[in-house]
């Protein structure tokens, strides 16, 4: 019993911090209906940046903010080169993705005096300075603390996302994905909401890698390999097991994907699955996802038929 | 029009190509006295750069000074195995004397570039360069290109754990399934173990984001956990140790800087004298001695490190056999 509480209390972490990258991923593949590939670099971009201030004495959570703002202005490049000199999504965020690789190097080597890791073991994160430092590090043999700090992010995350959404920016930003024309014909430039768009995902894709890299006290670049794939599946499963979930919303759902899918991990690491498997197993599981999703909706078609 | 075109383009490339070999032509060194030394450091991180520390001091023992009578080109690839490869080609057309590489695509980059050239390899910290292709065998390499193996001394480390942990059953260790030192050692774990009565219980990852997981998962099910040289695991350690410890798991590391962050206790190599000892190979090879002849020289002794505040922390009193053991904390 306790063995299984114990892997509940890290999976549920592991998805709430997830969930933000996750978020990320829900603007600009959901809403905006734009395929970015940049995540894979603005995610170490907020680690690296996060672990170095940290290692200069910047307050951890004012380095959540100052990586939300960095991914953003990557984020908001990865726009610009779409909307303004018209290269295509993909190759968009793979060329955003590969400069922030010589970013992150630098942030990396310069913060950290020629290292290409910067670990910060025993210094304050948001995990243990205060205010996380009030809850008690072990509740009843468990390691609650990170859980409830990773959660209350989190929420407050998704407060912030669902309340942008309603209004008349966030408005604009949904019709820019789903009816481009609609923006053009309110006399506004589909473009700029475009931009907007991705430089808020990227902004919590950044965010993410902050609290990530805080809870495990070292940031290196290997950290953004195939994050595109783990916020997608995490958006894809949430909304689509969840599809027929009236009372939800798609913030709410992307979290409980993000969790679903760090925990079909767990489970097969608990039972034994060997290693090469693991992979192919997300990618099953991503498809799985998808078809459900397809059949829910052939299903309510035939019914109004 | 298009056959035109064609030759145009055919006829740029063919120009680029004339100017980047007379650039080539031009640089060409009038060969200088001083001897040139590459050096290729996969990244960063302590023992590495012990290993350079202690290859530059065997270089001078041998009376190899740099600046003096040789000129060492460091390059850092910053843990960019591509980097790696682009800095050993560099070095390889400078047409520098001897190419040396610290840790193992460092190495297989330096080998790869010098392929075709009369340039010897050294390299240094490889745990296998017989699966890497670095070497025929042990005993005499057969190509140009021999070093130093930091294959790390598992029996020494099994025999430690079971001294601090009489009644445990299960030692388990998580390692990356990508990495070829890693999968190496496992082996060589799976075939010691059951000496010192140990079932093995490996877990694999593929990627640092399953780390978190993977580590609580493998926690539940052994007494101990001992690390390899993971370069990914050791990235992480600090998760990896609260993760382990919460679950009342000790980790053992697989040198001494491991034990100043945390784990529990290790059978540490000396990687500066690894490093002096490779300088002390290179040395020979530049005074004229074969590559191919000089066997590949293994560092097997270890010795015993400890963290006494971990030590405390999980109630485990010293052995007496261990009683000389460093002692160092953070």
């Amino acid at each position: 019993m306790t063995e299984l509480l114990t892997v509940l209390t890290v999976t549920l972490e592991e998805g709430l911090m997830y969930a933000l990258l996750a978020f990320g991923v829900y603007i600009t593949y959901s809403i905006l209906d734009f395929p970015d590939l940049s995540v894979d670099g603005t995610l170490p971009l907020g680690a690296v940046l996060s672990g170095v201030l940290i290692r200069a004495g910047v307050n951890p959570w004012f380095c959540c903010l100052a990586a939300f703002a960095a991914g953003a202005a990557a984020g908001s490049v990865t726009g610009l080169l779409n909307v303004k000199l018209k290269i295509r999504p993909l190759l968009c965020g793979i060329l955003v993705m590969t400069g922030l690789l010589s970013v992150n190097l630098v942030f990396i080597i310069k913060g950290t005096g020629g290292f290409s890791i910067a670990s910060f073991f025993d210094l304050p994160t948001i995990f243990s300075a205060a205010p996380a430092s009030a809850i008690p590090q072990d509740i009843g043999g468990y390691r609650l603390r990170p859980l409830i700090v990773a959660l209350f992010i989190a929420v407050v995350c998704k407060l912030a996302l669902d309340w942008y959404l309603t209004t008349k920016s966030g408005l604009l930003l949904r019709a820019a994905g789903n009816n481009a024309q609609f923006v053009t014909m309110l006399a506004r430039d589909p473009g700029t909401f475009r931009i907007l768009g991705l430089s808020i995902g990227n902004g919590f894709a950044a965010l993410a890698g902050s609290v990530i890299a805080q809870q495990k006290g070292s940031a290196d670049l290997q950290m953004g390999t195939g994050m595109v794939v783990i916020g997608l599946a995490s958006v894809i499963i949430g909304i689509s097991l969840l599809r027929k979930v009236r009372f939800m919303k798609a913030t709410t759902k992307v979290i409980a994907g993000s969790v679903i899918y760090k925990a079909c991990l767990s489970v097969a690491l608990a039972l034994g699955l060997p290693t090469e498997y693991l992979k192919l197993l997300m990618a099953v599981l991503f498809v799985a996802a998808l078809l459900s999703g397809n059949m829910l909706d052939k299903g309510r078609a035939k019914i109004r038929d | 029009m298009k056959t035109l075109k064609r030759l145009f383009a055919a006829a740029l490339c063919a120009a680029l190509c004339a100017t980047v070999l007379a650039a080539c032509a031009e640089k060409e060194p009038a060969k200088t006295e001083k001897l040139t030394v590459g050096v290729i450091q996969l990244v960063s991180h302590p023992s590495l750069d012990n290993c350079y520390e202690g290859l530059v001091a065997g270089l001078k023992d041998a009376g190899f000074v740099d600046g003096d009578n040789i000129e060492i080109d460091f390059q850092n690839a910053l843990g960019l195995p591509e980097t790696a490869e682009q800095q050993a080609k560099n070095l390889a057309a400078k047409k520098c004397d001897l190419l040396i590489g610290i840790a193992t695509p460092a190495a297989m980059a330096a080998y790869a570039a010098a392929r075709g050239t009369d340039i010897p390899v050294v390299f240094c910290a490889v745990s296998d360069p017989v699966a890497a292709e670095l070497v025929k065998t042990l005993e005499k390499p057969g190509v140009n290109c021999t070093g130093t193996s930091d294959l790390l001394n598992l029996d020494a480390q099994v025999k430690m754990i079971r001294a601090f942990q009489p009644d445990a059953v299960k030692l388990g260790v998580l390692y990356t399934t990508s990495e070829v030192n890693s999968v190496t050692h496992l082996e060589e774990l799976k075939e010691i173990a059951p000496k010192y009565n140990f079932e093995v219980v490996a877990q694999g990852v593929q990627s640092s984001a399953d780390i978190p997981q993977a580590i609580t998962v493998l926690a539940q099910k052994v007494d101990c956990i001992t690390n390899f040289t993971d370069n990914n695991v050791v990235n992480n350690l600090a998760d990896v140790l609260a993760k382990a410890n919460a679950a009342g798991v000790p980790v053992y590391g697989s040198e001494i800087e491991q034990v100043k962050n945390g784990c529990i206790a290790s059978e540490s190599l000396d990687y500066i004298e690894l490093g002096k000892q490779t300088g002390a190979m290179a040395a020979k090879i530049l005074n004229g001695e074969k590559a191919a002849d000089m066997p590949v020289a293994l560092i097997k002794d270890s010795k015993p490190v400890i963290n006494p505040d971990v030590m405390a922390a999980f109630k485990i009193t010293l052995p007496d056999a261990y009683a000389g053991a460093e002692k160092v904390t953070k």
